[in-house]
């Protein structure tokens, strides 16, 4: 403190009795109110709908059990290993991890490359943006019936394409080599516009400057967007990967009208297998270990992702 | 991620620097128009399709009508069931988005202005509903409503979504209620008014943009969600349109002319929503991504 | 309207101590400036007066009451912020109704006082517009108009010129003053510019480190400084230091410069001292000092000088009616009275001046 301090402190001992008397909140009237009111709907609801679900998809996962009654049937960790011994499962934690390959290698750069084009300033660009995003707003489900009859080898658009050259139209849902990647064409169909805007903002943000600058430093065009642009979108990057996994864990709505996961179990995900699996057949138990499963991946992936790559963002 | 990022304006032209020579126009239309025809043509084709008849979707897949099959539509237009389906999306997601926009702006200003004993736990217990999906506890989820005599109802359906939404609604409720300027509350204890007051007079006429941002991801989530739907309602006078496709296709499961009318029809909504609030859309949908 | 008084106030955030031992009281209808550099602590002090900020220890007097436990609405207390704080999304004139709502006034009554507020500010034709509508002079007003609405007991500036541009600044200034001369109610305004907190106030408390360094009217705290704090922060240009020892009842600094000066207590040789010397109490000519100058910063009226002396840049203020160009030299000499000396350890004048 100042050494030219013209007034002398109290000693301790005197101030600490008062000090722990007035040591206290700043008083605003409806404190109390506004605790008893405003927090427990939220707290309630939040509480009795998502963690205590969780909480006991963990406790029932540990049992064999239809639903009904009690859950009695301690049967270990027997579920585990019957998921893991699954080869439809299997097969589903192989496509998700395929969702978010062509999410990061096909998806990302092509949401990056129209976005960089929808903000030259060209007449349109505006609709461009708009009509990109527009898969985007609508339902899973009704982008998956679209693209459903798009597929359909007797009535769609590729039978289409196919006879008007005179060959056999594919059934490519209905084919285990060929429905998994048409059902990622659907993905990107459906999702590239999100990423794209990401990519938009993230251009947007950027100080135009710093590309003049770049300019009358005599970078071309391509060395502008690999040594300024694209450094600079580093956050969106990994923002846009953040989503593209995401995503890919959740899937399961567009799935359904497509292939329901079919054809045997080519194009499940962790989603639709534990809806096949758990949900139809009402086994709680093993339905619930599938939930386990997903949840103790979504947190690592989210933790994990956020400690690594976003901690400066 | 936690900070608030203005919201994307994806509706304002680039409208600084030179305009682009020829030869980089032609490339960027050029690429450009090709991506929109990818984009839309399932989207055209779907419409129109719904005009044709069985036979002329395979003998005329890429054509316009040769005769217009109005009554394709007309039919599900005059029919209950569609109108049913639109009625209970609606009242679900208007339900939803006043539960969710209620609860989260009233948790969101307490954890914004009120220091309590463990706000900061409370949070991040909040925000732990960020990380999964419903799905993953869909089970004890059913069981749950089942036990509470919820089953096949609106209910059923509408408080797990609020339940799920509340994370992401809540972080964003509070990260706008902490940007408002403090000495707006400063000025309004000093006026005499207490958290109440303030919440109510000031804070909320305040904001209208985040409400909307909430509402939009709240309503648009409701509207397409179907997972819920299809574990929690059985009757199918309760169906939202998302279930009612489902349905639908599998009556008529290879009249693709009447499936395509309906898909069309069910669209239609988010389709003339979306381009008259194009604006409001984009910034609430993408709000939610930058967090 | 009542006189404030502020004893032992102490603010500290777990073990750090922000502000220490404040007795500080304004008499009624008193027009006080609480003035320091960032940091000091005066805004929260004035803070802890407006109920903002809990106070760790002493008490606070309004009136006769302490006030320490009551709600700002309870201690009668009107605030003007740095932001002006309007709130956005209500007219002028709701602006100024919200207190009086709140207290339930009956409608007639704040329409009486609203407008009596704004005829006495000028605001009669904005009372209709949004914050938003108006030029920050305007801002400015309404928030004074919310304040004088109603009718407290005090009243708390803080900084609320300092988001306007040097020109408006003036002009707020004098409105203030007019205003505090209308209403006459106890003011309390914190600022960091010395010049705005000597113009405005019957009474000037300096601040530094959460400590009060002096009070006084602003000429006591310009000729009569307590300490090189109030010496370096009130004046501006800002008083010339020189490092010295005293010597035969004289300070001299390394270099040789010489400054006879009249001691109040303890000249003893060999104690270090600062010597300071503010640039419009040197006189030109005379046997003090010589020296080249070094920059030349004419103003008009008063031309800015800086010589070397001794190695030491030193400034000086000179009439601009004379030419000066650098490199001339220039003898300038210090009064006597005009001398001030301090003990280089506490800080504290030792000189009678």
């Amino acid at each position: 403190m100042s050494q030219t301090s013209s007034v002398a402190a109290s000693p301790p001992s005197m101030r600490a009795p008062s000090v722990a008397r007035r040591n206290r909140k700043r008083q605003v009237r409806g404190t109390l109110p506004v605790l008893v009111l405003f927090l427990p709907p939220a707290l309630l609801l939040f509480t009795v709908f998502v963690i205590l679900p969780m909480g006991e998809a963990a406790w029932y996962s540990f049992y064999n059990w239809n639903g009904y009654g009690l859950p009695t049937q301690w049967i270990g960790t027997k579920n585990y290993e019957l998921i893991f011994n699954n080869a439809a499962f299997r097969q589903a934690l192989i496509n998700n991890g395929l969702i978010i390959i062509v999410s990061i290698l096909v998806q990302i750069p092509l949401a990056l490359w129209l976005a960089t084009m929808v903000t030259h300033k060209i007449k349109g660009a505006v609709l461009f943006r708009l009509l990109f995003f527009l898969p985007y707003v609508l339902a899973d489900v009704a982008a998956g019936m679209i693209w459903r009859f798009v597929y359909d080898g007797q009535f769609g658009l590729v039978a289409g394409i196919f006879n008007t050259l005179g060959m056999e139209a594919p059934f490519w849902l209905a084919d285990k080599q060929a429905a998994m990647p048409a059902l990622l064409g659907v993905i990107v169909w459906k999702y590239f516009g999100f990423h794209m805007m990401l990519f938009v903002a993230g251009l947007q943000s950027i100080d135009k400057s710093v590309l003049e600058a770049a300019d009358i430093d005599g970078a071309t065009g391509w060395q502008k967007f690999f040594r300024v642009t694209l450094p600079l979108l580093g956050s969106t990057v990994r923002l846009s990967v953040f989503f593209g996994v995401v995503g890919s864990l959740q899937l399961f709505d567009m799935i359904m009208p497509l292939t329901g996961g079919g054809p045997s179990n080519a194009t499940q995900t962790m989603v639709t297998f534990l809806y096949s699996f758990g949900v139809m057949r009402m086994q709680v138990g093993f339905g619930s270990a599938v939930g386990v499963v997903l949840f103790i991946i979504c947190v690592t992936l989210a933790f994990g992702y956020k400690r690594i790559f976003m901690k400066n963002d | 991620m936690t900070e608030t990022t203005a919201p994307i304006d994806a509706a304002t032209a680039p409208t600084s620097g030179r305009s682009e020579r020829l030869p980089t126009r032609i490339y960027l239309y050029v690429s450009l128009i090709l991506v929109t025809a990818l984009v839309i043509i399932p989207l055209v084709m779907t419409a129109l399709g719904g005009f044709k008849t069985l036979g002329e979707l395979r003998g005329n897949p890429f054509g316009l009508p040769t005769e217009w099959q109005w009554s394709n539509y007309g039919n599900i237009l005059f029919s209950q069931r569609y109108w049913l389906q639109m009625g209970n999306s609606l009242l679900i997601a208007a339900l939803t988005v006043f539960l969710t926009l209620a609860f989260s702006a009233m948790a969101a200003f307490t954890f914004a202005h009120v220091k309590f004993f463990g706000s900061g736990f409370l949070l991040n217990y909040f925000l732990i509903g960020l990380m999964f999906p419903a799905a993953t506890a869909i089970l004890p989820l059913f069981i749950r409503i089942r036990d509470l005599g919820l089953l096949d109802t609106y209910w059923g359906v509408v408080l797990p979504q609020v339940a799920f939404g509340l994370g992401m609604s809540i972080l964003l409720f509070r990260n706008f209620f902490r940007n408002l300027p403090s000495e707006l509350f400063d000025a309004a204890f000093v006026d005499g008014a207490g958290y109440l007051r303030f919440f109510w007079s000031i804070t909320l006429p305040l904001s209208r943009p985040i409400i909307a941002t909430v509402g939009i991801i709240s309503f648009v989530g409701s509207w397409n969600s179907y997972i819920l739907p299809l574990i929690m309602l059985n009757s199918e006078s309760k169906y939202p349109w998302p279930l009612g496709i489902m349905v639908y296709r599998g009556e008529f499961s290879t009249d693709w002319q009447l499936i395509l009318a309906f898909i069309t029809l069910t669209i239609l909504p988010t389709v003339v929503v979306f381009f008259a609030a194009q604006k409001h859309i984009i910034a609430g949908l993408t709000a939610g991504a930058v967090k | 309207m009542a006189g404030l008084e502020l004893k032992n106030i102490a603010k500290s955030y777990g073990a750090v101590s922000v502000i220490e031992n404040i007795n500080l009281s304004v008499a009624d209808g008193e027009f006080v400036a609480l003035v320091g550099p960032s940091g000091c602590g005066k805004s929260t002090i004035l803070r802890m007066v407006a109920g903002l900020e809990d106070i760790t220890d002493g008490e606070i007097v309004i009136g006769e009451r302490i006030v320490n436990d009551l709600t700002p609405r309870e201690r009668n207390i009107a605030m003007v912020f740095q932001s002006y704080a309007l709130y956005p999304h209500m007219t002028v004139y709701k602006n100024m109704a919200f207190n009086l709502e709140l207290s339930g006034k009956s409608k007639a009554e704040i329409d009486q006082r609203v407008h009596q507020a704004a005829r006495m500010l000028e605001l009669e034709p904005l009372l209709e517009r949004k914050p938003s509508q108006l030029s920050g002079g305007q801002r400015q007003r309404v928030a004074m108009g919310r304040a004088v609405v109603r009718d407290p007991a005090v009243f708390l500036f803080d900084e609320p010129l300092s988001n306007l541009d040097a020109k408006l600044r003036v002009q707020m200034r004098g409105e203030i003053k007019a205003l505090h001369k209308k209403v006459g109610v106890t003011s309390i305004y914190v600022t960091h510019d010395q010049v705005e907190a000597m113009t405005l106030s019957d009474r000037v408390v300096v601040l530094n480190h959460g400590v009060i360094q002096q009070e006084g009217s602003p000429m006591e705290l310009y000729r009569r400084p307590a300490n090189l704090f109030v010496a370096g922060f009130i004046g501006s240009p800002a008083m010339n230091f020189f490092d010295a020892v005293i010597e035969g009842g004289e300070a001299r600094t390394a270099e040789g410069l010489r400054f006879p000066f009249t001691a109040s207590d303890g000249a003893q040789d060999g104690r270090k001292v600062v010597v300071g010397i503010r640039p419009e109490h040197f006189q030109a000519g005379g046997t003090g000092h010589s020296g080249a100058v070094t920059f030349v910063e004419p103003t008009g009226g008063q031309t800015f000088v800086t010589l070397d002396l001794g190695g030491h840049p030193t400034m000086v203020l000179v009439s601009g009616e004379e030419d000066i160009d650098t490199g001339a030299t220039l003898s300038v000499s210090a009064p006597l009275g005009r001398t001030y000396v301090f003990d280089a350890q506490t800080g504290r004048r030792i000189s009678q001046n």
